[in-house]
């Protein structure tokens, strides 16, 4: 997707993580994967560089699609979909 | 279904800044979905004793920089050692076994005397099987 386009979308489920250093994002996409259906749309905001890097990783490694990531100002808002 | 990967983990140390590092790890193999074995191995039956379990920040590598990792890891926000551990526990298959010598060695024989996350007393020979059959195998 593009910035523009994941800029508009809105998600079903969205994980605010800003507060905690990895691996607390992490944990808390893994916690909240559980809480969506599959097809649905979670957006992640964490401030952690290595969060960044983490997430699209894991999310195509446990067969969900990454969308793509945002930056905002001072954080990320990182877009997945559920597989 | 494909089966989880598994991770054996041989944890000796009782230090707090080791004890970190061995919860951020076991939180990324629980995010990957492995099973993971903890064998608790000297330093880390003592940590993990029942009397013992809060008495953290009392050993590290480098005590000189104990005050500034401790207050970077609160401004953080970063868990402690019991959280990452106890957090991992309920995300995913973790489980924690006290060397049988080393619980003695501290003065506990039976996992009642260990804190709650201790599944059990084990025998050397079962942390050997494990780590023959794990995927990833680290001692800390």
């Amino acid at each position: 997707m593009t910035t523009e386009e994941l800029q508009n979308t809105t998600a079903d489920k969205v994980v605010d993580a800003r507060g905690t250093a990895c691996p607390g994002p992490l944990l808390a996409a893994k916690k909240a994967i559980g809480e969506i259906s599959s097809g649905q749309i979670m957006e992640i905001l964490s401030a952690d560089e290595g969060t960044r890097r983490d997430i699209p990783k894991w999310a195509t490694k446990k067969g969900h699609e990454y969308l793509g990531t945002v930056e905002d100002s001072g954080f990320f808002r990182i877009f997945m979909k559920k597989g | 279904m494909e089966e989880n990967k598994k991770m054996t983990m041989a944890l000796c140390t009782g230090s707090f800044d080791k004890l970190i590092v061995a919860g951020i790890i076991l939180s990324g193999a629980v995010a990957e979905d492995m099973d993971v074995e903890i064998y608790v191995l000297l330093y880390g039956a003592y940590a993990f004793k029942k009397e013992n379990g809060a008495k953290i920040g009392t050993s590290s590598e480098y005590p000189e920089l104990n005050r500034e990792l401790k207050n970077s890891v609160e401004s953080m926000n970063i868990p402690t050692w019991v959280d990452f551990f106890t957090t991992a526990k309920e995300l995913g298959n973790v489980k924690f076994y006290i060397c049988g010598t080393a619980g003695k060695i501290w003065g506990g024989e039976k996992v009642s005397d260990f804190i709650d996350l201790a599944d059990d007393i084990c025998g050397i020979g079962e942390y050997v099987d494990s780590a023959q059959n794990a995927d990833v195998h680290m001692l800390i």
